[in-house]
């Protein structure tokens, strides 16, 4: 809005109320010489006056309120790409003609958008957000009580253990479907895995991370999507069992269940993070298919050594109308041990109800002596069977033997609170009986609490 | 001249000149016949050349478009039922506009409350309300004398609107809060407010997600029959199931985090919600009102187009369409529109077989073909292509 047409409309404004304010002083109501047809005239002339009066307040009272709210600014300039038909001759043709041929051209649009300036700060913050490195923060801590329930005694008896583990998150796009990702994780404090000595751990916090109460690189990669995004790359140090042995009910140790077993499948083999490749073929038609190699030592001197190959095909399947279910099959092999062994396993979580999931694994790895075999199950619970709508609570049961005749029982329950959108609470209850070959049966009951942040 | 005579002036200028705009209007309508069917063309909004263009629904070739005035900004287009009139909603002009479809000519333009957005026609034709989401209003247009008869307000950033298949009673969804208005059609009047549900106690905890940006309810939508509506909340994360007949909330069915709306399959079946804060899509079967699938998807879905027996899911930002198999409920593949695209809403033909995407960044409308899924492109159908309708589509739906 110029200042000139304000100028103009306030000028108008102001003759219009000396014109509203004159007739009846010109005209005085009672004078005897004045024909009434005269006088409802005047009147109705009054009236309309009025309104329109009225209708012009209206109209600055607008005309203030988009000026406050109202970049001023010219209207804006666009670069608009066009498909034009052009001939031989360069000469452009409304429609396609004998001769022509579409070309793709650019050229600049004026474009009569008012934007208000939120638009115009929201659009800034927006571009700048774009070109930052994101940082994220996942913290946890965990803390667990040891209560031996069975067997000799064993020193973790009565024992409580803390955890404290903080990631920082590091993302970065560097070109389009191509981003980098970088997660520095530090812990403190001590596992009861120290004192338990079981085949999985009670805590999952600690798995594939070689150091403690130092800060370590749990992973840095980068990600490319290809093929119109079917085809997904990762590379660079990863942990291959975010993309490999996947579960929707017990993959997650911040939220779910925290002991490794009910996390992932043990025979997937996997000890360490280290430098990989991750192929994922992604059609979104219910198929995956996935390839990956890693290393898992941290020793290592090649990329030959202590390698992990790793092959999945997945299926989301809707099956009698039960819900969504996803389905995994998976095989390995590696040379860690200084020969190539294998493993194979599934992992399957179907939903029963809308609030209610099954889920179970099955892995066999073949080791020096017998193979080692492990299955787990449970069910996960949400909605409507959680106290709060995005609570979730689980019941789990594993069971792993090795060749040589270990072999390890645990079940866990777990109660996840969601506070807020940044802050979790769960507690668990965990119980495991190991029964190491050629020795004793122990167990222990685990209470803990978690209390989980991420922003 | 004197005072009076000046006022005079004035008076009489402003009847010349408003005589003058009315004859052009009536001259405009007396106009060329340029759209004989209104259900041979597709209407596209474009928002930044703030014009309504119309598109052969057979040859794909634009039959030419009405410019609204500058710094209008349309929203959404709707034809009447009867095919003669388009109307829509100026955002930044405050104004909603009617077009006579036979002549493709402005016929009025009437203001309104602050930034008109979505808007429906009763049933009958004879209303068309437009929701004044800025203005926490509805502006009820009365179609015979195309006066705005009746501002109705008391709603909380009112977006879509839902009128009962007898006409009697209309739904305005309000996204700045969560409950649905019910709106008496022949008064004209907000009767009730009808929650679809509240935040959980501990959602004290969390001021900044619950008092922040609120993201309420955008839409009511209707099942087949007319005797349910089911309104998605996208604060709280479900999908409130409304019966029209009690006017009162009878269900409600969790779904994933924040849920858009609920898209309607033609066969009356399922209803599909577009979850944007998880990226997946959750697939009710409005027999059981449960949910029976939910599947993974894509970022900003703002629309959900059905055809050939599939879903198409639009994935604003990423330029995908993610094709679902409604016989089975699992997904279906992907359909890429682009790279650097931003696709926004579509509308389906009336035989459920072709699909009509504005993309707003090229300036174009793609045609999908809902058996094939072939893509055809229609480049340049004006700037900033924000929307698409047909007359009697299932599909016809805005952001």
């Amino acid at each position: 809005m110029t200042y000139s047409y304000r100028r103009c409309l306030g000028r108008l404004l102001r003759q219009l109320c000396v014109g509203v304010v004159a007739v009846p002083m010109l005209c005085p109501q009672g004078q005897a010489d004045e024909p009434p047809a005269d006088r409802e005239s005047i009147l109705r002339r009054i009236e309309a006056l009025e309104q329109r009066l009225r209708r012009l307040e209206a109209v600055e009272q607008r005309v203030e309120e988009l000026e406050s709210t109202t970049v001023l600014s010219e209207p804006e300039t666009r670069v608009k790409q066009v498909e034009v038909w052009v001939d031989e001759a360069g000469v452009e043709h409304a429609t396609q003609e004998p001769g022509t041929r579409r070309v793709v051209t650019y050229q600049r649009e004026r474009v009569y958008r008012r934007q208000t300036i939120n638009d115009k700060i929201e659009a800034a913050l927006d571009d700048a957000a774009a070109r930052t490195v994101q940082v994220g923060v996942d913290a946890a801590i965990v803390l667990q009580n040891v209560q031996q329930t069975n067997g000799s005694d064993a020193r973790a008896d009565g024992n409580t253990y803390q955890l404290a583990s903080a990631d920082l998150l590091f993302t970065a796009g560097l070109a389009k479907y191509t981003v980098f990702y970088a997660d520095v994780v530090g812990l403190s404090g001590t596992p009861p895995d120290g004192e338990v000595e079981g085949l999985s751990l009670l805590n999952g916090y600690a798995a594939r991370l070689r150091e403690q109460n130092r800060l370590e690189l749990r992973e840095a990669w980068l990600m490319t999507e290809l093929w119109s995004q079917r085809l997904t790359l990762v590379a660079g140090r990863l942990d291959l069992t975010n993309y490999f042995d996947g579960n929707a009910a017990a993959n997650d140790e911040t939220t779910q269940f925290i002991s490794d077993a009910l996390v992932n499948n043990p025979t997937l083999g996997l000890s360490e993070n280290g430098a990989g490749l991750a192929a994922i073929f992604d059609p979104r038609n219910g198929f995956r298919l996935k390839a990956g190699y890693q290393q898992s030592s941290s020793t290592a001197t090649n990329l030959s050594d202590s390698l992990f190959y790793l092959t999945e095909a997945s299926y989301e399947w809707t099956p009698f109308d039960l819900g969504e279910g996803n389905y995994r099959i998976w095989y390995r092999t590696d040379n860690s041990s200084g020969k190539d062994q294998n493993a194979f396993g599934i992992s399957m979580d179907q939903k029963l109800s809308s609030g209610l999931t099954l889920f179970a694994r099955y892995g066999s790895a073949e080791s020096e002596s017998r193979r080692d075999h492990f299955y787990s199950g449970g069910l996960q619970f949400r909605a409507d069977y959680a106290y709060n709508p995005e609570d979730a609570w689980g019941l789990g049961y594993s069971y792993y033997s090795l060749g040589p005749g270990d072999r390890e029982r645990l079940a866990e329950a777990y109660y996840n609170l969601r506070i807020s959108g940044k802050l979790q609470f769960s507690l668990i209850l965990t119980h495991v009986s190991e029964d190491p070959a050629g020795s004793s049966k122990i167990s222990y009951v685990v209470p803990g609490l978690r209390l989980q942040a991420g922003f | 001249m004197t005072v009076t005579g000046f006022a005079n002036f004035v008076g009489t200028s402003v009847l010349v000149l408003w005589g003058t705009v009315t004859a052009a209007s009536d001259g405009a309508l007396s106009g060329q016949v340029r759209v004989s069917d209104p259900a041979s063309v597709v209407l596209i909004v474009n928002r930044d050349s703030n014009d309504i263009a119309f598109m052969d629904i057979e040859t794909h070739k634009l039959l030419g478009s009405v410019f609204l005035g500058k710094n209008v900004n349309p929203h959404m287009a709707s034809m009447s039922p009867d095919g003669r009139w388009v109307v829509t909603g100026g955002s930044s002009s405050n104004k909603a506009y009617i077009i006579d479809v036979p002549t493709l000519t402005l016929v009025k333009s009437i203001p309104v409350d602050f930034a008109p957005e979505h808007l429906a026609f009763s049933p009958d034709g004879r209303y068309y309300y437009q929701g004044n989401p800025a203005g926490d209003s509805v502006s009820v247009i009365d179609m015979v004398s195309m006066t705005e008869i009746k501002r109705i307000r008391g709603f909380a950033e009112p977006l879509n609107i839902t009128f009962t298949p007898d006409g009697t009673k209309a739904y305005i969804a309000n996204y700045g809060a969560h409950w649905v208005g019910v709106v008496d059609v022949t008064r004209h009047e907000l009767l009730k407010k009808i929650y679809v549900g509240f935040a959980p106690g501990i959602a004290s905890l969390d001021p900044e997600r619950y008092l922040g940006d609120i993201k309420g309810i955008s839409n009511a939508s209707i099942s087949n029959d007319g005797r349910y509506l089911y309104a998605a909340d996208g604060d709280l994360g479900v999908v409130g199931v409304i019966d029209t007949r009690e006017d009162r909330l009878v269900k409600k069915i969790r779904v994933g985090e924040d849920p858009w709306r609920v898209y309607m399959s033609h066969d009356g079946k399922y209803g599909v919600v577009v979850n944007n804060g998880d990226e997946t899509i959750s697939i009710i079967d409005l027999g059981r009102n449960e949910v029976v699938a939910t599947l993974e998807a894509g970022p900003e879905m703002i629309g959900v187009n059905f055809a050939a027996g599939k879903a198409f899911v639009i994935s604003s930002t990423s330029g995908f369409l993610y094709v679902y198999d409604m016989s089975r409920l699992e997904p279906a593949g992907r359909i890429k529109i682009g790279s650097n695209v931003q696709i926004e809403t579509a509308t389906t033909d009336t035989a459920d077989e072709k699909i009509y995407l504005a993309s707003s960044t090229d300036h174009s409308v793609y045609i999908i073909d809902g058996r094939t899924e072939a893509v055809e492109r229609v480049a340049n159908v004006g700037l900033y292509p924000w929307g698409t309708h047909i007359l009697d589509s299932k599909d016809n739906y805005c952001h």
